[in-house]
């Protein structure tokens, strides 16, 4: 029984932290119908900064998010702006290929300038761990956890109860009739795309206590985190939620049950269940299919 | 024709193998580079078939002994692409070496020229690199690449040759299945024969000593299963009992359920094959838990000095073991020699165990050619295969399919430095931490 609940509370720690890591991508996606392929390397980035700066002052690395989150803020927009605007229209293929472009641009700087190597933080809770009963849970993973709560909470609100959030909802939901109230646009997409990237400052952070991480790191998170949002339906919060649960639960259960070389297979089993009774996945809809068709 | 067709089923295969670096998601993943793994799983069907077409030529059975010109040495390495870090390490432990026997007059009384190309870290263009080395260039002599993946198919064009191919890298089982008659591999032992001076060091201990039991899990990689299965089967035999086994993918990256499951069956000995993230992840894990068990030993990951010690804190690394072909400290012949020398061509820096490797693999070379006195492609190979030949990873011997029959090293980690404890011959210290001492 012990073992039930270690397996489950560890499963929903990990998926939160999944489901963080997620959210920019599913919010982009969402929103513009981009696949940012980018997303990982952006993640990985985050952490490479992370870590510098946890080793250069000894700042806490989930702390650094502070800065780390408006600077990513900034690359986000200003990448939308000058980059990405330029496909706006096209077909959702030249999205992949525009941002794997970018995401091996990234590779390719980290590579030069931090090495290849492998890194990570390691404040001094990173291998400490809460014990509740005879259950114990890892400070890092709780502490993850809770900021993945905190920023999908943060976006939730931003999204339903400003104005700028329902623009960006209304411009993903009918573009054509978001124009005619007066809703900018590329000014909304520019906005759209900023926050999903700003995720990663937070979402990179974590991932620079929890998980070792080298320049290359970014094709494994890549495809897990396409994984969790297809499962959950593209474009939907709630849903990337529910697929990084079910990811993370996945992992645990098999692993305490079976063993972890399943966990791969029995997630994609999962999503391929799933799409054949939904292909909109868990949470998507229908709409913005018709929508842009 | 034939071209188009090797073309065509390489390029397929390359799309397949050619991957960045590491770990990409599941099935198409390329091993990661383990500092000794030397071997990426993958060895696509349709090298074999493509060989044959490739290595046409004439077999060069005996090459000119002409003492005014200098004895060329053809090699290709994976200088540029996913293996050009090993690959350049390899690539100065060979002008090291040249460099050194030149200054002592060279070979045979011929001055050594090696001819280097670059073959990306490709199967394809190493196939067509070796073929263009034998037939056109008409080297001499030969030397290996790296990695088990590139070693795997210019072995084949070697042999299709009849040319002597000693190999500092390749140690995959499959290298040595083939039957070939001029493959050499220089190191001490092939993958599954890596963790047998560990066995050797548990059955040194007193039986009230040594472990009772034991835990194994493992990376799913060519390189670190096969160690961890025959070092398994090994203790077994010795009466340590198995409490729990595993495999994990390669993209596996949370570790506390692997962790909870060992800990709950406490083993006095947890072995892990472990790359490189893996090793760091298991052993946080289990500080997470608050269990140490009380010999720990890894295959690769612990060999990467800073980034082991980084990723789970110093102190943490205090009393595990490991296994690798070479140490800077070892009092091997020319070992001092060749760390000077390596020092002063480049920096200051201390060699990696690849181009400690491919020095060794060229001294291998020069036994041969010293010994046997002529360029005669089969005798050189037939001595090999009959003789010992001393070099900085110690005394090497091998069989008729040319694996080697010597021992890794037993490293430990101790006061944050590594230290060789097993064999006896080749130990920097008679220290052995046992018990590892509990975590930080």
């Amino acid at each position: 029984m012990t073992e039930l609940i270690q397996a489950l509370t560890l499963g929903l720690l990990i998926g939160g932290v999944y489901a963080l890591l997620a959210s920019g991508l599913t919010l982009i996606f969402g929103v513009m119908h981009i696949v940012n392929v980018a997303h990982g390397a952006f993640l990985v980035l985050v952490a490479m900064l992370t870590w510098w700066l946890w080793r250069e002052t000894g700042v806490d690395p989930i702390l650094a998010s502070v800065v780390t989150t408006p600077l990513m803020f900034g690359v986000g927009w200003l990448l939308y702006r000058t980059v990405i605007v330029r496909i706006r229209g096209e077909s959702v293929s030249m999205s992949v290929l525009l941002t794997f472009g970018l995401a091996l641009t990234v590779e390719g700087l980290l590579n030069v300038t931090a090495g290849n190597k492998f890194r990570s933080a390691t404040p001094g809770y990173f291998e400490e761990s809460f014990r509740l009963g005879g259950i114990s849970l890892p400070k890092a993973q709780v502490y993850g956890f809770l900021a993945a709560v905190a920023v999908l909470t943060l976006l939730y609100v931003v999204l339903t109860r400003t104005w700028a959030g329902r623009a960006i909802r209304a411009s993903a939901q009918n573009p054509t009739g978001a124009a005619l109230i007066g809703v900018s646009a590329t000014a909304t997409a520019a906005l759209a795309f900023a926050i999903g990237t700003a995720t990663t400052g937070v979402g990179g952070s974590i991932m620079s206590v929890l998980y070792p991480f080298f320049p290359a790191s970014h094709y494994d998170w890549i495809s897990r985190l396409l994984g969790i949002i297809v499962l959950g339906g593209m474009g939907s919060l709630p849903g990337a939620l529910v697929g990084a649960l079910v990811l993370g639960l996945a992992e645990t259960l098999t692993a305490t049950y079976s063993s972890l070389r399943w966990s791969t297979l029995v997630f994609y089993a999962v999503i391929m269940l799933v799409l054949l009774v939904r292909k909109q996945g868990l949470f998507g809809t229908r709409l913005r299919e018709d929508v842009t068709a | 024709m034939p071209g188009l067709l090797t073309r065509v089923t390489a390029t397929a295969r390359n799309a397949l193998t050619n991957r960045p670096r590491a770990v990409l998601g599941g099935g198409w993943r390329a091993t990661l580079y383990t500092g000794r793994g030397r071997a990426r799983g993958v060895l696509a069907v349709g090298v074999v078939a493509a060989l044959a077409l490739a290595g046409c030529g004439d077999p060069p059975s005996a090459r000119s002994n002409d003492s005014s010109k200098p004895l060329t040495i053809g090699i290709s390495l994976p200088l540029t692409g996913d293996f050009s870090q090993p690959g350049t390490q390899a690539r100065r432990g060979y002008e090291v070496w040249a460099n050194m026997i030149n200054a002592e007059g060279g070979m045979l009384g011929r001055k050594v020229e090696l001819k280097i190309t670059d073959d990306a870290s490709n199967q394809d263009t190493v196939v067509a690199d070796y073929t263009r080395l034998i037939t056109q260039d008409k080297v001499d002599l030969l030397l290996g690449t790296f990695s088990s993946l590139l070693n795997y198919p210019a072995s084949a064009v070697a042999e299709k040759n009849e040319m002597l191919y000693v190999e500092p890298a390749g140690g995959a089982t499959r290298m040595f299945e083939r039957g070939f008659k001029y493959l050499i591999y220089a190191q001490p032992a092939t993958a599954p024969k890596q963790a047998d001076v560990m066995v050797d060091w548990v059955k040194s201990l007193p039986a009230d000593q040594r472990p009772k039991t034991a835990a194994y899990p493992t990376q799913d990689d060519p390189f670190a299963a096969p160690v961890i299965e025959t070092l398994r089967k090994e203790l077994e035999k010795l009466g340590v009992r198995t409490v729990y086994t595993t495999t994990y993918p390669a993209d596996a990256t949370n570790f506390q359920t692997i962790a909870s499951a060992i800990a709950a069956r406490k083993p006095d000995l947890v072995a892990q094959g472990a790359v490189f993230e893996d090793g760091v992840g298991l052993v946080r894990s289990l500080k997470q838990l608050n269990y140490s068990p009380k010999v720990l030993f890894q295959t690769s990951a612990p060999s990467n000095a800073g980034q082991y010690s980084d990723g789970i804190g110093a102190a943490n690394t205090e009393g595990v073991f490991y296994t690798v072909s070479w140490n800077e400290k070892a009092k091997t012949p020319l070992n001092e020699e060749f760390v000077a020398a390596y020092g002063k061509a480049y920096n200051g820096e201390t060699p990696a165990e690849d181009a400690a490797d491919a020095f060794a693999a060229a001294q291998v070379l020069q036994a041969a050619v010293t010994k046997v006195g002529k360029i005669d492609q089969k005798a050189l190979a037939d001595w090999l295969h009959a003789n010992e030949v001393d070099t900085i990873l110690g005394k090497l011997t091998w069989d008729e399919t040319g694996a080697p029959q010597s021992r890794f090293l037993l490293a430990q980690w101790q006061g944050g430095k590594v230290e060789i404890v097993a064999p006896d011959d080749r130990a920097t210290t008679k220290t052995v931490i046992n018990p590892k001492p509990g975590w930080k």
